[in-house]
């Protein structure tokens, strides 16, 4: 277990579907090497997994940084790109503005923010339309 | 969050055999071909069917097997995110080598099936004995 702080950051490009998804497979494998439950650790690599698809499909670049202390494991999640313009509408299920071509991928299917809010304790969400989008996810230890 | 796979249970089949399925009989149910699995002895939690990933992260439990009929890297990255024992294609599709390549550095097995992906389903269905009754139960928690 974890008995200090340890930040790491991934950086993440717009539409480079190839390595969609390794930035929350690293935070995975780092979350185990902690030795953190494994219950906790899938939660956390879920969350991470959709917000970074969400970046790859939407956004022109972004950040995830993991954070971990004895309580919380935290990802803060920061895009480049065109925002939301209805958070509130994002968050319903099944609603999505994804391209053919993301469905193709087999994402879009408009459960990623709703799926995130899902495997997290704590979930806050800011957005700028043609700025970007924030999220700050955090799940318990213990 | 309660996990099946945690406790060693798995999730209550009616009148079935979970949690005496091994890879190897998911493999036979589907008359299926192991693209990579070093193993087929592991036991599976149960199945879950689907194209669409964000579903599969929804519905799936560690240690259930994904039924798909959508062919690509995200599949394997799904699987590994969401502690899945395995991977069948569906519907006879050709699997790239980049895809057998990234199974095998995830390790995840993968396995390659004719049936359809209702064929598949179907299969799978009745070999967990009517299924796992508890995901569904999940959903409308």
């Amino acid at each position: 277990m974890i008995d200090a702080e340890f930040v790491r950051a991934y950086e993440i490009a717009g539409a480079d579907f190839t390595n969609a998804g390794r930035a929350s497979t690293g935070i995975k494998e780092t979350l185990k090497n902690m030795g953190l439950p494994s219950a906790l650790i899938r939660r956390v690599a879920i969350a991470a997994y959709e917000a970074e698809m969400n970046m790859v499909m939407y956004a022109r670049h972004g950040t995830m940084t993991l954070h971990v202390t004895p309580q919380d494991v935290t990802i803060d999640v920061r895009d480049e790109g065109p925002g939301i313009p209805d958070i509130a509408l994002a968050m319903q299920e099944g609603y999505s503005t994804a391209t053919a071509e993301m469905r193709e991928m087999g994402f879009g299917a408009g459960m990623g923010l709703p799926n995130i809010r899902r495997n997290t304790d704590d979930l806050a969400i800011t957005s700028e339309v043609n700025r970007g989008t924030a999220l700050v996810m955090r799940v318990h230890v213990g | 969050m309660s996990d099946m796979a945690e406790t060693g249970v798995a999730p209550g089949a009616r009148g079935g055999t979970a949690g005496a399925v091994s890879l190897a009989g998911v493999r036979a149910a589907v008359n299926g071909v192991a693209l990579w699995c070093p193993d087929d002895s592991p036991a599976v939690t149960g199945v879950v069917a689907a194209d669409l990933m964000s579903d599969v992260l929804v519905d799936a439990r560690p240690g259930y097997v994904l039924v798909t009929g959508l062919v690509n890297v995200q599949v394997i990255r799904t699987a590994a995110i969401a502690d899945l024992a395995a991977v069948v294609f569906a519907r006879g599709k050709a699997v790239p080598a980049d895809v057998v390549d990234l199974a095998r550095q995830m390790n995840v097995p993968v396995f390659a099936s004719h049936d359809t992906l209702f064929e598949a389903a179907g299969r799978l269905y009745a070999l967990f004995g009517g299924g796992p009754a508890e995901a569904g139960a999940r959903r409308q928690a």
